[in-house]
This record gives C-alpha cells, structure tokens and sequence, in this order.
C-alpha cells in the first residue's frame, strides 16, 4: 500500500493504516535510534514516543516533504532529549557522590544475550555526528537528506559527516578497543 | 600532494561550516588521498547496528495502540479543559475590564483626582464673573484661589 495511501487513512482514523506505518519503520527506526543512543531500552523508549508523536501530528507533516525524513527528524529529536535526560541524571548521580546507575543493565533478568552494541566508537562522536554517519551508512543519504532530518544546511550536514568520518578512521587507526575486543 | 596539504591547512585553519563544506566538494570528495583519511562506507556500516539487525524485543505496536487508544478522548478533555481554561481566562479579563471602566468612570464622574483635592472640587459653589468693570471701563480680571483653601481672590485692574 502506497505510503500516501496510509497517512490519509491514518488521518481518517483508521488505525489499521498506522500500525502499518509503524511495522513498516520500526525497524530503520530502531537501528537509527540504537546508533544514536547506543542502547536497547532507551532505543524502544524513543521509537515508542516516535509513533506516538507521529500519530499525533500527523496533521501537521507537509506532503512535499519525504515522510522518512520527517519521521527521522522527529526521532532525531526524541533520541536528542532522551541523552539530555541520561547526561542530567548522571551529573545528579555525580552530585550524589554514588556510582553512576548508568552502567548497570536497565533489565538484569533479560533472556537476551548481551549484544554488543555500537557504543565503543560512536560514543566518541556527538550526537549529530552520529546521525549523520547513521543516515550515511545505513540508508545512503546524501547531505541534503541529512541536513533536512538534522535541521541544517547541508553545508553543516556534510562536515559533521565529514567530521565523524574522520574521527571513526582516526580512532580505527589508534587501534580502538574496539578492534581488539572484536 | 601539495594541494592536498593546503586544502587540510586552510580546512584546519578556517573553522567555517560553509568554507569546510566548500573545501569538501571541490576537493576533498574528488580526491582519492585526501578520502583515505576518512572512513568509508563500508567500514562505518560495519560498525553501526543495521536494520536487519534489528530485534525489538518489545511489543512495540502493543504499546504505541494502547498508548494511543485513550488518546483521542484524552486530547477532547485535554482540548476541552484548555478551552474551559481559555474561556475562564477571557471572562475574568473581561470582568475585570468592565470593573476597571465601571470604577475609573465613577472616579470620574465625581471629580476624583488621586492627588488630592482639586481646586474646582473644593469650590462649594460655582463662581462666575460675567463682566467686570472698574470706573466704568472694562477691567483686566485675574482670578486666583490658593491650594487647599476656599478662598477665592479677584484682581481687577484698569490698564491705565
């Protein structure tokens, strides 16, 4: 089913249409979300607000825009708040003087086994430097469909680009834990 | 080799979004050296979680509907209690409005003044002077009355 088809029926109501939206990008959404955050948990929280948040301003998404981008601008930001709200805690862990909450599993008792998660490397990149690399890699983007899902130029798109790039090569080279842990 | 070099010089000397973004296009895209200091593709999608990856171990769909299935009654009465809230907000500004007007029209009307008792108001009766004359001729005529008191001077005097 076209995905114009969807958004309409969605705005009619029709829920069916939306949970066929939601299959549909929960997992390029969920990646992206994994490569930003770098968790699992916190990767579902942010997909969860995404669809809810897509569904209510559906209304508000402009049809000549690419309904993807919008969806992952929308992500971009909920991953965005969601590191603002793990760096305040752990300053507040910090000011508590306790170890930080943080490290330890969201979910001890999960039947899942540990996966390794993007995290070594990427979290020595920011945020947009991250999405940028993501969007990149993963779904071959060119700087301009980074800059509209990142809110910027494609100018600044294609440096942060460039940027994380350079840094991933550089720390590659330095013989990254990630490498000998690999 | 050399032009490599300056690129990355004024690449790292100009820390310009625009004039980074330039030098990328016009050259460091273009130019195999200079892209082998960078990641490639490749390599940065081996170290990224791919959609295939992906295992959502939640019932997302789950929880997005029964997050959204209150939804609709919960946005009419969130809508609905900012409408009430809007409304109340209007008639109150408007009440106050119209007490506003209501007291400032009294104060008004009575000759109130805030800085205290004026002139005319202190005057039990009004004071009129239609003609003056001194000696039969039409006199000069100041009238004064001191601030806070009742009394009322006249000075009439001739030009001569």
């Amino acid at each position: 089913m076209d995905e114009q088809e969807l958004i309409a029926g969605c705005l009619r109501g029709r829920m069916e249409d939306f949970r066929m939206i939601v299959e549909r990008y929960s997992a390029p959404a969920m990646s992206l979300a994994m490569n930003i955050l770098g968790n699992r948990d916190d990767a579902e929280d942010a997909c969860q607000e995404l669809f809810i948040q897509v569904y209510r301003h559906l209304k508000s998404y402009d049809k000549d825009r690419s309904f993807k981008n919008w969806v992952y601008t929308i992500l971009y930001r909920r991953c965005l708040d969601c590191l603002k709200r793990r760096r305040q805690s752990a300053e507040l862990v910090k000011k508590m003087g306790r170890e930080t909450v943080l490290a330890t599993p969201a979910n001890p008792g999960h039947s899942h086994p540990p996966r390794r998660l993007p995290s070594d490397l990427l979290e020595r990149l920011k945020a947009k430097e991250r999405t940028a690399l993501c969007l990149w890699a993963n779904e071959g983007y060119t700087a301009q469909e980074i800059g509209e899902v990142l809110r910027c130029s494609d100018s600044t798109a294609r440096v942060y680009l460039f940027q994380a790039r350079k840094k991933i090569k550089k720390l590659l080279e330095q013989g990254h834990v990630w490498l000998q842990n690999g | 080799m050399s032009g490599c070099k300056t690129v990355e010089l004024f690449y790292a000397l100009v820390p310009l979004k625009p004039w980074r973004s330039l030098l990328i296009r016009r050259h460091i895209e273009k130019c195999p050296r200079c892209l082998a200091s960078f990641a490639s593709r490749e390599t940065v999608g081996s170290l990224l979680v791919q959609e295939r990856e992906v295992n959502i171990s939640r019932p997302l769909w789950a929880e997005v509907e029964s997050a959204l299935v209150g939804d609709p009654g919960r946005e009419m009465m969130k809508s609905r209690a900012v409408q009430s809230s809007v409304l109340r907000r209007w008639g109150w500004a408007t009440a106050t409005a119209f007490l506003i007007v209501l007291v400032t029209g009294f104060l008004l009307l009575k000759g109130f003044r805030p800085g205290g008792a004026s002139p005319t108001a202190a005057v039990p009766a009004r004071f009129e002077l239609e003609y003056v004359r001194v000696g039969g001729q039409p006199a000069n005529t100041v009238i004064y009355q001191p601030q806070g008191s009742d009394m009322i001077i006249v000075w009439a005097g001739t030009n001569k």
